[in-house]
């Protein structure tokens, strides 16, 4: 028996959702969603169970994460309950749940909380400079150390756990019994989607947006392997010189094209953005940049005295880091693919 | 005996002629004794044909006329309108049905079709010739209309006709005017109050001389009939002078030690045998409950505007026409039905008047509400019980009542559980407001009830939630709040002593739904307002001034003609068993003595023709105007002749 919670479309307002109440249950928004099956029916049901303020079931829903966000639904809606915004809210709080640290939510929740967060990375990076004396060479070799040791901490100690409290959540919570072997066989559908993101293209009318996004993650994947394993900054081959040029070009094209729709609003998608969708375009776009405009400035031997270029592309690379990957959006692109891969576990009988 | 009679038989454009051979019909009867012409025609309902008809009736000089066509309900007024217009009296017409009687009936069968045709036109030629033109009854109209209630629907009702120029007797029950809108503070859609509704209407009335207002009056007796009632009012006393003390009143207000139950908060409050419900109410005068006064005599001592000397009056008046606006009551709920009875169960009336009551919070019984669950069509549309119908006004009422709290209190919670919610028409704004608010709708299947238990202390309400595939929702509310529907009066004697019919739904019935809403089988009196079913505020003023117009065209004129088509008594004959007039539904049969001898009188203006009382009549001196035994019987022998 599930007890009704009134109070919840307010917090989940503060996730982004608005009006979900005036949602009247006409199901217009599942029979055009192009992503609802008969097993997996949504967004309707999650827009019910907001309104109940039923937690529990949607904590071990797995559909939120089964929306990719083309807004068709929210457009069909006959009484503006935006329900596309809803799924996205949905996904926000789901992080915010997942996240054992608590972080997320208050990022998602309030943006003078985020922004005092930027300020202090800004202010911790201006400090370690001066620490270390402005020396160039030193700074961008810890950087480099930096990047190494973020990625395996952010990873064994945030993005870790919280998948295993995502998998707790979806499938012990939700009572669904799993065979060990089974995690096996369908880790095939863990990478496809983690790398493909194939089941956007289930939406209509949604191949470019689907191709941007592949092209997207394809060139932030390379580059971050690119300057980890392959030492860009550093390096002193011209091929790999050329491939780092050529990765980070791709992310501040794309994030800029992503801006761009964005600003118009030309999509329904871009038209109800939340603060922590424009962090993550924008830092992914300034990452592309900066990075592009360092490897620039060494090669044109400038960066030994405007180190404060450097500084600017490890400020930006920092918070990225620190805050954006394990607390707030990148951690969908995680999410998805397990999403993907728990629901393909639940559906093995 | 009519001996020149025109015979028209029609095709209906093949729907009679493909089945029956139209011109041996017409052979068949057109040497007939009597037949002056007859003619096959493809539609006589054409104009053209219609024109032919009446120009025949006049050079010919026809005395009876026959059509074989379709359905009577169909085309009789237009033939008998054509007879009229070619100066023949309607009532020398017959109309034959050869379409729904015999073509479309005996489509397999075009031999046998024809021979049926043959005698049933052959037996409206043998009943027209013994027909009796006819003249309708005159009779004199009353100037004069009673309204029975003065709520909003009577008394906008009485202003109207009054307007019109008409005498008004408007006789009210209760003490005081303004009925169930009265206890209403607030109305959804309008900027007013119910109280500054009544109090508008109420003003109108009272500087109108044609309107006569009797108070705590009751009308017990009935007779005559349409254009001439002469009911009975029983006048109770209010026990107050006609010139009165005010202060002194509300001091005798204040002294009575009589506490009782006070209904109009629906018994949340008590109130004294002496009382008024609220300040502003008319007659600004209170009254003397006399089944609870004690005439201890303690209002006496400080008021001396108070008279147990008064006496019940009965009054006599005739009127030519009955507006009865009586109203509804509330459902009242069962013990046990959705909690009723567990303490924080009320009903939506009485939650009206806990809205009324709380200014800044919301308090009942000592404890703030903030969550409210609403449960719908409580003694509406119920599966077990009589109440089939839906009540109308409760879901846009019930959405109202929520907004209302929202606005007026703090931090509200409102959960309808509802059957489908039915705001229907403008009222859909309503709805959308009240979601957009954030209120939470539920929904079950009428057999399966959401559950009010207690539970821990708190009221708890539960749901297999169609919305949510049929999940197991609860919640626990400060306050649950049935949504009663309407019921007609409990106390209807009213409609026995005016023979209103009731309908399956026990409320009043009129005489069709849509063509005549608001007349009743009774000539003469008409309903309007939620004595006829549930209707809310605007529904009643439309049905009130639609019977206001209706009971105005009875008695504007001073005179009215009736239908002539009536039983009569062979005074020879009669011998007054009274068997007829224990037979007669309508009361028309009296007995009277004429030449030393008991006979029975028929009530020209009552009865209906309906002809229960003929057959009862053993030694057979009914008759029936229109319908002749003669004309029954000479069709009777051609029809079973071969
Ligand atoms: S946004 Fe698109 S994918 Fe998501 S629920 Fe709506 S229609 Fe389905
Ligand atoms: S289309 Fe809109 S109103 Fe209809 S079910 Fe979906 S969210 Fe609710
Ligand atoms: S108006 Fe609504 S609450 Fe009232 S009986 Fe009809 S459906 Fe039920
Ligand atoms: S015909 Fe009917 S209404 Fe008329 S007197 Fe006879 S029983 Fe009464």
């Amino acid at each position: 028996m599930a007890k009704i919670n009134p109070k919840f479309t307010d917090e989940l307002k503060k996730y982004g959702a608005f009006d979900t109440n005036a949602c009247y249950n006409c199901g217009h928004c599942t029979a055009v969603c192009s992503l609802s099956t008969e097993d997996d029916s949504f967004p309707r049901e999650m827009v019910r169970f907001s309104v109940l303020g039923l937690e529990e079931n949607l904590k071990t829903s797995l559909k939120p994460w089964l929306c990719y966000y083309c807004g068709e639904c929210s457009e069909t809606c006959p009484r503006q309950a935006f329900p596309g915004e809803l799924m996205m809210t949905l996904r926000r709080w789901l992080t915010a749940k997942y996240d054992w640290t608590k972080l997320s939510g208050l990022l998602y929740k309030s943006l003078p909380v985020s922004i005092t967060f930027f300020l202090l990375v800004i202010a911790a990076v201006i400090g370690f400079g001066s620490y270390e004396k402005f020396d160039t060479e030193k700074i961008m070799h810890l950087g480099h150390y930096f990047e190494m040791f973020s990625i395996a901490g952010v990873f064994a100690f945030i993005l870790l756990p919280n998948i295993i409290r995502m998998w707790y959540f979806t499938i012990v919570k939700a009572g669904v019994k799993v065979k060990f072997v089974t995690y096996f066989t369908k880790i095939w559908e863990l990478i496809v989607h983690m790398f493909t993101q194939k089941r956007a293209l289930g939406c209509d009318d949604n191949q470019l947006r689907w191709f941007e996004h592949l092209i997207l993650v394809i060139g932030y994947l390379s580059l971050l392997f690119t300057t980890v394993v392959l030492d860009w900054f550093g390096t002193e081959s011209t091929f790999i010189i050329w491939l780092g040029y050529a990765e980070s070009a791709v992310i501040f094209i794309v994030t800029f094209i992503f801006m761009y729709e964005r600003v118009k609003k030309s999509k329904e998608l871009a038209r109800h953005a939340h603060p922590s969708d424009w962090f993550f375009v924008i830092w992914l776009f300034l990452m592309g940049l900066t990075a592009f405009i360092v490897r620039i400035f060494i090669d044109a031997d400038l960066i030994e005295n405007n180190l404060w270029m450097y500084l600017i592309h490890l400020t930006v690379l920092v918070q990225w880091a620190l805050i954006i990957v394990p607390f707030g959006k990148w951690t969908h692109f995680l999410y998805r693919s397990f999403a993907m891969y728990f629901d393909a576990l639940k559906k093995i009988k | 005996m009519k001996s020149k009679i025109g015979v028209y038989i029609c095709h209906c454009g093949g729907n009679i002629s493909d089945y029956v051979d139209v011109n041996k019909v017409r052979e068949a009867v057109k040497d007939i004794e009597g037949v002056e012409i007859s003619v096959d025609t493809m539609f006589a309902c054409a104009d053209s044909s219609q024109k032919q008809i009446s120009d025949d009736i006049s050079k010919k000089q026809l005395d009876g006329l026959v059509v074989a066509s379709c359905s009577p309900k169909l085309h009789y007024p237009t033939f008998s309108a054509v007879a009229e217009r070619g100066g023949l009296n309607k009532y020398n017409y017959v109309h034959a049905n050869i379409r729904e009687q015999v073509s479309w009936a005996h489509s397999d069968d075009k031999i046998g079709a024809t021979e049926k045709a043959i005698k049933i036109v052959k037996a409206a030629i043998v009943r027209v010739k013994e027909s009796v033109s006819l003249k309708p009854i005159e009779v004199k109209a009353q100037k004069s209309i009673a309204v029975l209630g003065a709520g909003v629907a009577g008394m906008r009702a009485a202003k109207e006709l009054a307007d019109l120029g008409i005498q008004v007797y408007l006789i009210e029950r209760e003490h005081f005017v303004g009925g169930r809108i009265s206890q209403l503070d607030y109305l959804c859609g309008a900027d007013e109050t119910g109280k500054e509704l009544v109090t508008h209407l109420y003003e109108k009335i009272h500087e109108h001389t044609n309107v006569t207002l009797f108070t705590g009056a009751e009308v017990i007796k009935k007779s005559g009939s349409i254009g001439n009632f002469k009911i009975q009012v029983k006048i109770t006393p209010r026990f107050i002078k006609n010139e009165c003390n005010r202060d002194e009143l509300l001091k005798a207000i204040e002294v009575c030690p009589v506490e009782v139950d006070d209904d109009f908060n629906f018994n949340i409050t008590k109130r004294k045998a002496i009382y008024r419900n609220y300040d502003s109410e008319y007659p600004q005068k209170p009254t003397i409950d006399n089944k609870n006064c004690t005439r201890c005599g303690e209002c006496e001592k400080v008021c001396s505007s108070i008279d147990f000397s008064q006496k019940e009056e009965i009054l006599d008046l005739t009127v030519g026409s009955i507006l009865a606006a009586t109203g509804f009551d509330p459902y009242q709920p069962k013990e046990g039905e959705f909690g009723w009875g567990i303490g924080n169960v009320v009903t939506l009336p009485q939650f009206r008047r806990i809205i009324n009551m709380c200014d800044d919070k919301l308090i009942y019984k000592g404890k703030e509400i903030k969550d409210i669950a609403y449960i719908y069509c409580v003694g509406s549309r119920q599966v077990d019980g009589d109440n089939k119908y839906c009540s109308r006004y409760c879901c846009t009422a019930t959405l109202y009542t929520s907004i209302l709290t929202h606005k007026k209190y703090k931090d509200i919670h409102s959960f309808h559980f509802n059957r489908g919610i039915r705001t229907y028409g403008k009222q859909e704004v309503i709805y959308d407001e009240a979601s957009r608010l954030g209120d939470i709708f539920l929904q079950s299947y009428e057999y399966d009830p959401p559950e009010v238990t207690k539970l821990n202390g708190k009221t708890n309400v539960k749901i297999e939630d169609i919305l949510t595939s049929g999940s197991e929702i609860d919640v626990d509310a400060d306050l649950v709040v049935l949504v009663t529907g309407m019921e007609p009066r409990n106390d209807c004697s009213i409609g026995d002593v005016l023979k209103i019919p009731k309908g399956r739904d026990r409320f009043y019935n009129e005489i069709h739904m849509k063509l005549r809403p608001v007349e009743t089988v009774i000539d003469g009196v008409t309903i309007a307002g939620a004595c006829q079913g549930p209707k809310n505020i605007m529904e009643s003023m439309n049905s009130a001034l639609s019977a206001a117009a209706k009971s105005y065209s009875i008695v504007n004129k001073g005179e009215l003609s009736l239908e002539p088509i009536i039983a009569k008594v062979d005074k020879e004959t009669c011998v007054w068993c009274g068997k007829c007039a224990e037979a007669c539904p309508f009361d028309a049969i009296s007995m009277i003595k004429e030449n030393g001898k008991d006979i029975a009188e028929i009530n020209l203006s009552v009865c209906k023709g309906c002809g229960m009382c003929l057959p009862v009549c053993e030694s057979n001196s009914i008759d029936m105007d229109g319908f002749t035994d003669l004309e029954i019987e000479s069709m009777i022998s051609v029809l079973a002749g071969s």
